[in-house]
């Protein structure tokens, strides 16, 4: 990426908004997909070549279905599933994968929970073994929940030495104020210290389950070992009657807000966000060119008026991170304390500008250019397709969405930018966030 | 992009470096004319090129007075040449769908760019003409000096990590420049000239300086030529100074506290330690791996897990770095815990690795865990590419080949005498930062 300091927000951001390049006549899918008696959804792409295999097991069980007063719930629940099982303990899982160079971390976000195992092929049993007891039998002992709790504490406490996580977290509070997209995934350090093991294994019970879980094999394997592996693993795991648990779509976030968190810091952090739209919306595309254009590389309007003619900023950009349930734009800067009123300014002259005027026809054709040609970098290992087709599925969007992105992407006009930069760029629509010193 | 990496970080990247498929793709090595160096690696599994344009020049390089140099240029190697003005260079990777980034290490400044495999003549192209022709006007040259002091504040004034990893290299160098930051002083940024920076490029930025790396989704021939044809007609440069500096034998304990605002405190631990070319680099590249590899390493279990003393803790090792480095050892106190007990429990994990030997399967494990990570990079062009460039730029890429089989060869008894070598208490250089509430 273009610039170095990025928020954990864009590297989502890069599973979800890239498009497929298209293979010359037939486009080729990007991975086979079948659904499991159970429910499961099996997605598999072969890459042979390396002797890699890459598994990622993805579960509608991320922070958006805690209960509001469960902050941290999905995150402590996906931290403690390779922490022992049935049959092993956490140490033993961590010395099996590790003697044999792999790897297999859980965790949560937003929306899921996700397993991800990476072993080389001669491995694949044995990781196969480990990912199968984490995900089907893990016991949650008491004794690694208070360590874990302990750690994640240490975690959230930490955290606030970082002006971007301050921030970020202070942004999604006042762009998401009723939907629990506005709670930190990892919750709070007192929410945090309230939670229980009987919280943990009642949440993984209720959103663990066959028809909602995803599972992505890529690497060196074939369709029908995968398939093999995983009806062998995952078949008898059983459907319940109730229904999969849902969260309501984002309302709109009300009135813009203001908050300036002060910090003794020599740079102020600043973040201006909105609520704006997902990949299903017509105005998607539009927005995702607009926002490249704006603040989106090296090339952008903010790039190079901020920090290559002003030298106000080494990190300055905007973003659309779309999302299930609910989808932001924001655009942020970090800039020396005395300069913050002016590089405020710019930021919001230039999403003014997006809106008076039509965006010139080189900078939309590099936009599009851009966005549709960097594709095959998006997808250059196994660990990178196995989580944009995991992306993909998740957000409902099918395996050919790659190509409805490029298309869509392709089909954008000057016009079209102008006209979503007026719903969704004016300056007085953002809440705003300020971490720093106050001068 | 216009970023640097802190030894550390560098140091953390080539650990779980490898060597992998090498042995399918064999990699074509030629020097030109003018000296460039050019390693040619065909991979075809994905329509994409990675070039990458490696200099022999880091903060390794720069005299008191002009730390961050080295970085200051990398930023401005983006600002234009006659031929590709300001803002030439982004517009034209990024309308070819290319992605780009540079970096600067205390040892080496590299450049790449990964893009369709159909583009590369035309970055191929780019990188020549800023490897002769930048153009340094000395407006720019303020702006960008204000981009890179926004860096600095961003990672080192406002980083707790960063400054005091930047306190303990000072204190740990006294005559070897790895004891200035990469990014600079402060007061360096703001005093260096247009006329010291282009005197710098001048210098430094010469074919015979450089090694260029391609792999990816080409035939070897089309593009041998291709680089003939761009980079041949720039001239050969004089050889660069030596860097002459060697650190003298430390004679006893180094010791700093800084305070400032911060949540946790922190413990870093400096001990001086020899690089690739000693027969000892092998052993302590295991033995950081074994201390930091994973959630069953040594500090990790001992000091995060069992005891619970610690949210983190680690150690760290550079294999490739040009001059002897630091082994570095860091903690991070739980809430409640000091960083003086801390530092104790590195201490102690210290003598074990001094008193008792490495099991059988705990050595095992490193020795997995880092050919594992041979193969899991070489899924990446781009990271194939990088390593290959490493290990050229110590003595050859063929070293690359060698590298396992001393990995492979490594004893308990080994990891016990470099333990005993150099973790002693005359060369300890400690750490801390102390929140200031």
């Amino acid at each position: 990426m273009r610039i170095a300091v990025r928020p954990l927000a864009l590297l989502l951001l890069a599973l979800l908004v890239i498009p497929l390049a298209p293979a010359p006549g037939v486009a080729a899918p990007i991975a086979h997909r079948e659904v499991l008696p159970n429910g499961i959804v099996l997605l598999v792409a072969e890459r042979p070549g390396v002797p890699i295999v890459a598994v990622r097991v993805s579960m509608r069980a991320g922070a958006a279905f805690e209960p509001a007063t469960r902050a941290g719930l999905a995150n402590l629940t996906g931290a403690l599933l390779t922490r022992g099982t049935a049959k092993r303990t956490g140490p033993q899982i961590d010395e099996a994968i590790e003697f044999v160079g792999g790897s297999l971390e859980a965790g949560a976000g937003r929306d899921s929970l996700t397993a991800s195992l990476s072993v080389l092929k001669r491995d694949l049993m044995l990781g196969m073994d480990l990912l199968t007891d984490v995900i089907l039998a893990p016991a949650f002992p008491e004794e690694e929940l208070k360590r874990k709790v302990a750690q994640i504490q240490a975690g959230i406490k930490r955290s606030d030495e970082d002006p971007n996580t301050v921030a970020g977290r202070a942004l999604a509070r006042l762009v998401y104020p009723n939907h629990p997209y506005g709670k930190p995934v990892e919750g709070t350090i007192e929410s945090v210290g309230k939670l229980t093991r009987d919280d943990v294994v009642g949440f993984y019970r209720g959103h663990a389950r066959p028809d909602s879980t995803v599972i992505a094999v890529v690497g060196d394997i074939t369709v029908d070992e995968a398939r093999r592996e995983m009806l062998k693993r995952f078949g008898g795991w059983a459907r319940p009657n109730a229904p999969v648990p849902t969260v309501p779509a984002s309302a709109p976030g009300g009135a813009p807000k203001r908050e300036t968190i002060t910090k003794e810091l020599t740079q102020a952090t600043l973040m201006l966000g909105r609520q704006a739209v997902r990949q299903v919306d017509p105005d998607y595309f539009p927005l995702v060119v607009a926002s490249y254009v704006l603040g989106g590389g090296s090339a952008s309007r903010l790039y190079e008026r901020v920090r290559d003619e002003g030298g106000l900023a080494y990190s300055v950009y905007s973003y659309v991170s779309p999302a299930r349930y609910g989808a932001s734009f924001a655009v942020a800067a970090q800039t020396r304390t005395a300069e913050v009123p002016k590089v405020d300014d710019m930021l919001k002259e230039e999403l003014a500008r997006m809106t008076r005027e039509p965006v010139k026809d080189d900078e939309l054709k590099l936009a599009k250019d851009y966005l549709i040609g960097s594709f095959p970098l998006r997808l250059d290992t196994s660990a990178k397709v196995a989580d944009f087709i995991i992306a993909i599925e998740e957000q409902g969007l099918g395996l050919d969405y790659a190509d409805r992105y490029k298309a869509g992407v392709a089909r954008v006009t000057a016009g079209d930018v102008q006209r979503v930069a007026g719903k969704f760029f004016r300056p007085e629509s953002f809440s705003r966030v300020v971490v720093g010193a106050t001068k | 992009m216009r970023r640097w990496l802190s030894l550390t970080l560098l140091a953390a990247i080539l650990t779980t470096a490898s060597v992998g498929i090498a042995a399918e793709s064999p990699v074509l090595a030629v020097t030109l004319d003018n000296g460039l160096r050019v390693l040619l690696l065909e991979d075809h599994r994905s329509p994409i090129v990675s070039l990458q344009l490696w200099y022999r020049v880091g903060s390794r390089n720069e005299a008191r007075g002009a730390t961050g140099i080295a970085h200051f240029l990398e930023h401005l190697m983006f600002r234009g040449t006659p031929t590709n003005g300001p803002g030439a260079y982004a517009r034209i990777v990024e309308r070819n769908g290319g992605q780009d980034n540079a970096f600067t290490s205390q040892d080496v400044t590299s450049y790449y760019v990964d893009i369709a495999a159909d583009r590369l003549d035309l970055v191929l192209a780019l990188e020549a003409d800023r490897m002769h022709n930048l153009t340094l006007d000395p407006k720019i040259v303020d702006a960008e000096r204000e981009v890179v002091t926004e860096e600095r504040r961003t990672r080192t004034e406002d980083d707790p990590g960063g400054a005091l990893g930047e306190e303990v290299s000072a204190l740990a160098f006294r005559a070897h420049p790895y004891g200035q930051p990469i990014i600079g002083w402060a007061v360096d940024l703001k005093r260096i000239t247009r006329d010291e920076i282009q005197a710098f490029y001048k210098t430094y930025y010469a074919p015979n300086n450089a090694v260029l790396l391609v792999a990816g989704d080409f035939k070897t021939a089309g593009v041998l030529a291709k680089v003939k044809e761009v980079f041949g007609p720039i001239p050969r440069g004089p050889q660069p100074p030596k860097v002459l500096a060697i650190e003298p034998d430390q004679n006893g304990e180094r010791r700093l506290q800084v305070q400032r605002p911060a949540e946790l405190p922190i413990v870093y631990l400096g001990y001086p330690v020899p690089n690739h070319q000693s027969p000892d680099a092998a052993a302590l590249d295991v033995l950081s791996v074994v201390l930091s590899g994973g959630r069953a390493s040594r500090l990790y279990r001992h000091l995060v897990y069992e005891r619970q003393l610690a949210l983190e803790a680690g150690g760290d090792y550079s294999y490739f770095s040009f001059d002897p480095n630091l082994f570095w050892f860091y903690a991070t106190p739980l809430p409640g815990q000091t960083p003086e007990t801390l530092e104790k429990e590195l201490l102690s994990e210290m003598e074990q690795l001094q008193k008792v030997p490495v099991g059988d399967d705990e050595l095992k494990r490193a020795k997995n865990q880092i050919e594992a990570g041979f193969v899991f990079q070489d899924d990446s062009v781009h990271r194939r590419a990088a390593l290959l460039a490493r290990f050229e730029l110590i003595g050859g890429y063929a070293l690359k080949d060698q590298y396992l089989d001393k990995i492979r060869a490594v004893t308990p008894a080994d990891l016990q005498r470099v333990a005993a070598r150099y973790f002693t208490p005359d060369k300890k250089n400690v750490g801390i930062l102390l929140p200031k509430s």
